[in-house]
C-alpha cells in the first residue's frame, strides 16, 4: 500500500485517471439524488435547449429529456455490466486457463483450439448475433454475453502465468509432499500470480465499457427505459446538428470512464508487476 | 610505477521506495599499471556497484560522489560522449554470465568485429582479423570457425572466453571481471583463471577482479580488497591478506571456506552469525559490528583506518590492538573441535535406498542420454555425497530417487520398496520419509506462504496433525533446531536472508521427520558464511537424527567436508566410486584427478598443479560406446577409450572406477 502511494506520487497521470474513475463511481451510487429530473421526464417544453438553458445542465434531446439525468442514469447500468463482466470473465478464465496450464498435453491442446475458435469471431460481433437470437438484453444477459466473449482473453494470460509459474520449485515441493492439483493450483500457485491477473480484470474493465457502449450503440444493448451510453448517441444522431450536446456528452462520458480505466489498469500493472 | 586507476572517498547511494540507502561508503583505493586488484566480499556488499561505478554503467537512481581518477581525469565529470570513448575501449568489463552477455541473434564475430570498428575505427577487414587474434590469445582452439557461430552453439566456458576476448580486443588499459567464473564449472573455471593470467602478462593490463571465492581471488590477483557493506574493511597484498588477516571480517571469510582436510568428524566450520544487512545511509560505526564475535564499545562510534604496514590496511582498530601472532595461530587452527562419535558399537548398517541400473533419457526424438546405468546403495544414517560438473546427471539422479522424475528404467529401493514411480504412485509413508531440499530457496519456499504455512503444511498433510496450536508447538521447536526463534512464525520468504530461507526450507524437511533427505546443491545458492552455517547444521542434524543424507554438489571441498561415501559422476555415468578418504587419498579415474586439481587452493603459499581438461562435455544425444570421458581425457590411452566401454577396476570393496588404465 506504502508503495501504491510512493508510486502514486511519481505519476500525475494515474492520478487524474483514479479521480475520473471515483468520480464516476460516486455518480453511479449516488445516482438519483444528484439530478433533480428523471431520466425519463420529458420537458415537452424545452426540447433540444443548449447547454444551461431551463434548469437543463447539461441540455435536453430530442423529445426533451434531461441529458445529465440520462446519463447519470446510464452509469449506473453500465458500470454494473463492466464489473460484473470483468469479475466474471475474470474468474471462469483463470479457472479454465490455470486447468489448461497445468494439465498440458490434450486438455491444454484442446483448450487452445476452442480458445482459437472463439477469438477468431470478434467479441462485438459475437454478442449481437446471440443478443439478437436472444432478443432480450436485459442486464444479466448482457453480463453473461460480454464475460463469455472475453473469457478466451483472460483464459490465455491466465494460462500463461500457469505456465511460468508451475515449473517453480516450490511446486515441485508441493507435488512431493502428495498435494492435490486442486490445492496446488489454487492454493500454492494463485496467490503468486494475482498481479497479471488483476491487472488483465482492470483491462477487461475497460474494454467491457467499450462494448456495453458499442452494443448499445448498435441497438442491441440494454432495451428503453434504461438509459444506456451508446443507445444516446445512436438516438441523437439525427439531430446532430441542431443539439451536439445530445450526443457529444454521452459519447465523452465513454471516453472519460474508459480512458479513466485504462490509465488506472496501467498504472495497476506498474505498480504489482514490477514491484 | 604509476597509478592508472585512482579511486577517493567514492560514495554510491541508491534512491529507493524505502528510501535513500548506501551502496558504496567512502571508498578508496587505487590501482597501479599492470596491477591486478582482486575485490572479495558476500553478496551486497559493493562490489559490483564499486565496478559499475568504474564504468559509470549505474541505474538511474544511483547517485555518486567522490573522485574516480583515470590516468588522471575525473571519470565521474565526462561526459556521457566522452566516456563512450572510454568505456570498452581503454576500460573493459566482463560480466557474470557469458549467456546474457553475448546477443544470441549476432554471430560471434558481428560481436567481436564491432568493438574494432567502433572503437578503432577500423574497416571490416582489419576488425575480423583482430578478432581471430583475440581469439587465439584466449586459447580458442578453431578460431575462425567460431566467428562464424552463434552463441547458442558454444559451450559456456567458451562463451566467457569469447567475452574476455571481446573485452581485449581494444588492449584496455583495465579489465573489470565481475564474478567471471561463477557461473562456470571448477574445470572451465580453471582454465579462464589460467588464461587471465597469461593475458594480464602478455598485455600488461590492470585488473580488477570481483569475486566471492577466496580460492579465485588467491589465484588472479596481487592487492586484496575485502568489502563489507559498501566499505573496504582491509586492503593490501595478497600474501598479507592471506596470511596475517587482521580484520575479523577477513579472518572469519577465510576461515569458514570448507579446505581439504576439514572433514565433519573432526570439525566443525567456523561461521559469520547473522547476515549482510542492506545499510541506511545514517548507520554510524564499524559496518561489520553486528555479525562480530570481538565487539566492543568502541564499534559504535568510529573505527580506524590503521596501517598495519606501509601497504596493509585495515578498518578495525582492535585487530591491530591484540596481539597480532596470537591471531595467526587462532587462524591455522580456527575449527572447534567436534567430540569423536561412538565408533565403537559398529552394527552392520542396512541399506535404505538402493538404485539399480538406472536410466534417464529425455525426449523421443531428439534424445537426450541424462543418467545412464547408475548403481548405488545409501546405508542407513550415512551421507553419499553425488559430484559432477554441471549436466553430468547428478540432479537428475537426485530428482528420480525425490519422485519429481519417472526413471527410463532401472529401479529405486527405499527401504524394500520399489518407488521408481515417481510422486505419483507413492504411499504417504514413504513420501514422509524422503524429503527434498532445493538448490534455491528463494524459488523453493512459495513466496506468498507464511513460514508457518510452509512448514506446518507438510505435517498437516502426512503427520495428520489437524490442530493448528499443536502444530505451531512443534514449528517452534523445529525452528529452534535451525536456530530460528519463533518471531520468524509469521514472515513471510520474501523478508528473510537467503541463509535464513534455506534454513527455513531443511526446517520443512524436517518437519515430518524424514529417514532420507535428498540435498540437491543446498549450498551454492548462499555466501561462504552462510553456506557454512547450513553445512554446519546439516552437520549436527544427522548426527542427532541419524538421517541419511544425499547430498548433491558440485564443490568438491563441500562434497569432502559431509560425505562419508563419495560418487562421483561424469555424463550420467558413474566414474569412481568410493569412502570419502579413499577418494580423496587415492584418486583414481583421470576425472577425479582433474577436478580435485581444479580446486582452487585458498593458501596462497600452496600451488598446485591444474590438469586442463579441454574441450566440452559429450554430445548427450549420443550414447558413446566407449568412455564418455575419452573426449577430454588427459591420460587417454588411444583408441580402446573410444571404442570400448572401460571395466569396472575394484581397488577395495567400497572403492571402484571406471577405466582402462589399471594395474
Amino acid at each position: 500500500m506504502d508503495y501504491f502511494i510512493y508510486k502514486l506520487k511519481k505519476s500525475p497521470l494515474a492520478i487524474i485517471g483514479i479521480v475520473v474513475l471515483v468520480l464516476w463511481i460516486i455518480v453511479a451510487i449516488l445516482g438519483p439524488s444528484l439530478t433533480s429530473f428523471t431520466h425519463t421526464a420529458i420537458d415537452s417544453e424545452h426540447q433540444m435547449v443548449g447547454v444551461g438553458q431551463a434548469g437543463h445542465l447539461l441540455g435536453t434531446d430530442a423529445m426533451g429529456r434531461d441529458i445529465l439525468s440520462r446519463i447519470i442514469y446510464g452509469s449506473r447500468s453500465i458500470l454494473t455490466v463492466a464489473l460484473m463482466t470483468s469479475f466474471f470473465s475474470t474468474i471462469i478464465g483463470v479457472i479454465l486457463g490455470f486447468s489448461a496450464g497445468y494439465f498440458g498435453g490434450k486438455f491444454d491442446y484442446g483448450f487452445l483450439r476452442v480458445m482459437d475458435i472463439l477469438m477468431a469471431i470478434p467479441p462485438l460481433v459475437l454478442a449481437m448475433v446471440v443478443l439478437g437470437i436472444l432478443g432480450d438484453s436485459s442486464i444479466l444477459s448482457l453480463t453473461l454475453i460480454v464475460s463469455i466473449a472475453y473469457i478466451p482473453a483472460t483464459a490465455r494470460v491466465s494460462r500463461g502465468v500457469m505456465l511460468s509459474e508451475r515449473n517453480k520449485e516450490y511446486v515441485d515441493a508441493a507435488k512431493i509432499r502428495g498435494e492435490n492439483n486442486f490445492y496446488i493450483m489454487f492454493v500454492e500457485i494463485l496467490p503468486n500470480t494475482t498481479g497479471p491477473i488483476i491487472v488483465e480484470g482492470t483491462a477487461r474493465f475497460a474494454y467491457s465499457i467499450m462494448m456495453v457502449a458499442s452494443l448499445g450503440f448498435l441497438g442491441v444493448g440494454l432495451q428503453p427505459p434504461t438509459p444506456d451510453w451508446g443507445m444516446m448517441v445512436i438516438e441523437n444522431k439525427a439531430i446532430i446538428s441542431q443539439a451536439p450536446w445530445a450526443v457529444l456528452f454521452p459519447a465523452l462520458a465513454i471516453a472519460s470512464l474508459v480512458i479513466a480505466i485504462s490509465i488506472f489498469s496501467d498504472f495497476v500493472s506498474k505498480v504489482l508487476i514490477h514491484e | 610505477m604509476s597509478k592508472i586507476l585512482d579511486i577517493q572517498n567514492l560514495n554510491v547511494y541508491y534512491n529507493t521506495f524505502d528510501g535513500k540507502f548506501s551502496a558504496v561508503s567512502d571508498v578508496s583505493f587505487s590501482l597501479e599499471k599492470s596491477e591486478s586488484l582482486g575485490i572479495i566480499g558476500e553478496s551486497g556488499c559493493g562490489k559490483s556497484t564499486t565496478a559499475f561505478s568504474v564504468m559509470r554503467y549505474l541505474a538511474p537512481n544511483a547517485e555518486v560522489e567522490g573522485v574516480i581518477n583515470f590516468n588522471g581525469d575525473n571519470l565521474l565529470e565526462k561526459s556521457e560522449a566522452e566516456i563512450t570513448k572510454i568505456r570498452g575501449n581503454r576500460i573493459a568489463m566482463v560480466f557474470q554470465n557469458p549467456s546474457t552477455s553475448l546477443n544470441p541473434s549476432l554471430t560471434i564475430g558481428a560481436q567481436l568485429d564491432e568493438v574494432s570498428i567502433i572503437h578503432q575505427h577500423l574497416d571490416k577487414k582489419a576488425a575480423r582479423k583482430a578478432s581471430i587474434e583475440a581469439l587465439d590469445l584466449m586459447n580458442i582452439g578453431d578460431a575462425k570457425g567460431t566467428v562464424k557461430r552463434y552463441p547458442h552453439q558454444i559451450s559456456g566456458g567458451i562463451k566467457q572466453r569469447i567475452c574476455i576476448a571481446m573485452a581485449i580486443l581494444c588492449k584496455p588499459d583495465i579489465m573489470i571481471l565481475d564474478e567471471p567464473t561463477t557461473a562456470l564449472d571448477v574445470t572451465t573455471e580453471a582454465i579462464i583463471l589460467d588464461s587471465i593470467k597469461d593475458l594480464k602478462e602478455k598485455l600488461d593490463m590492470s585488473l580488477i577482479y570481483i569475486s566471492h571465492d577466496m580460492g579465485v581471488i588467491n589465484k588472479v590477483s596481487d592487492q586484496i580488497a575485502v568489502m563489507y557493506n559498501g566499505e573496504i574493511v582491509e586492503k593490501g597484498p595478497k600474501e598479507k591478506i592471506f596470511n596475517f588477516p587482521t580484520h575479523p571480517y577477513t579472518r572469519a571469510l577465510i576461515n569458514c571456506m570448507p579446505r581439504g582436510g576439514v572433514v565433519k568428524e573432526n570439525a566443525k566450520l567456523n561461521t559469520i552469525r547473522g547476515f549482510v544487512k542492506r545499510r541506511g545511509a545514517a548507520q554510524k560505526g564499524c559496518p561489520y559490528q553486528d555479525r562480530c564475535d570481538m565487539k566492543n564499545d568502541t564499534c559504535l562510534e568510529k573505527y580506524g583506518i590503521r596501517n598495519i604496514d606501509e601497504d596493509h590496511i585495515t578498518a578495525c582498530d582492535r585487530a591491530y590492538a591484540t596481539d597480532v601472532e596470537n591471531d595467526i595461530v587462532k587462524k591455522l587452527k580456527p575449527h572447534a573441535k567436534v567430540k569423536k562419535v561412538k565408533d565403537v558399537e559398529e552394527v552392520n548398517p542396512e541399506t535404505i535406498l538402493e538404485i539399480k541400473d538406472l536410466y534417464k533419457i529425455y525426449g523421443n526424438k531428439r534424445k537426450v542420454y541424462a543418467v545412464n546405468g547408475v548403481e548405488v546403495a545409501v546405508d542407513s544414517g550415512t551421507v553419499l555425497g553425488i559430484v559432477g560438473e554441471s549436466g553430468c546427471g547428478k540432479s537428475t539422479t537426485g530428482n528420480m530417487v525425490a519422485g519429481l522424475h519417472n526413471p527410463t528404467s532401472g529401479n529405486i529401493i527405499f527401504n524394500g520398496i520399489e518407488i521408481s514411480g515417481g510422486w505419483k504412485n507413492r504411499s504417504p509413508e514413504v513420501l514422509k520419509d524422503l524429503q527434498l531440499i532445493f538448490q534455491n530457496p528463494g524459488r523453493s519456499l512459495n513466496p506468498s506462504h507464511t513460514v508457518e504455512q510452509i512448514i506446518g503444511r507438510p505435517m498437516q498433510r502426512l503427520l495428520g496433525i489437524d490442530s493448528k496450536s499443536e502444530r505451531r508447538e512443534t514449528i517452534i521447536k523445529i525452528l529452534r533446531k535451525v536456530d530460528l526463534g519463533k518471531e520468524y512464525l509469521l514472515k513471510k520468504p520474501r523478508q528473510l536472508s537467503g541463509g535464513e530461507q534455506q534454513r527455513i526450507a531443511i526446517a520443512r524437511a524436517l518437519s515430518i521427520s524424514p529417514k532420507l533427505i535428498v540435498c540437491d546443491e543446498p549450498t551454492s545458492a548462499l555466501d561462504v558464511s552462510v553456506q557454512a552455517s547450513v553445512l554446519n547444521l546439516l552437520n549436527t542434524l544427522q548426527k542427532d537424527t541419524d538421517i541419511t543424507y544425499l547430498f548433491i554438489s558440485h564443490d568438491l571441498n563441500v562434497i569432502n567436508y559431509l560425505s562419508d561415501n563419495i560418487m562421483v559422476m561424469y555424463a550420467g555415468r558413474i566414474c569412481e566410486y568410493g569412502q570419502r578418504d579413499e577418494i580423496m587419498n587415492n584418486t583414481s579415474h583421470p576425472y577425479t584427478q582433474a577436478l580435485l586439481s581444479a580446486v582452487p587452493e585458498v593458501d596462497p603459499t600452496k600451488q598446485k598443479k591444474t590438469i586442463h581438461l579441454e574441450g566440452d562435455l559429450p554430445d548427450p544425444s549420443v550414447l558413446s560406446k566407449g568412455c564418455p570421458f575419452a573426449s577430454r581425457c588427459h591420460k587417454k590411452l588411444g583408441k580402446i577409450c573410444e571404442e570400448e566401454f572401460p571395466p569396472k577396476v575394484s581397488i577395495s570393496d567400497t572403492h571402484y572406477y571406471y577405466c582402462h588404465i589399471h594395474d
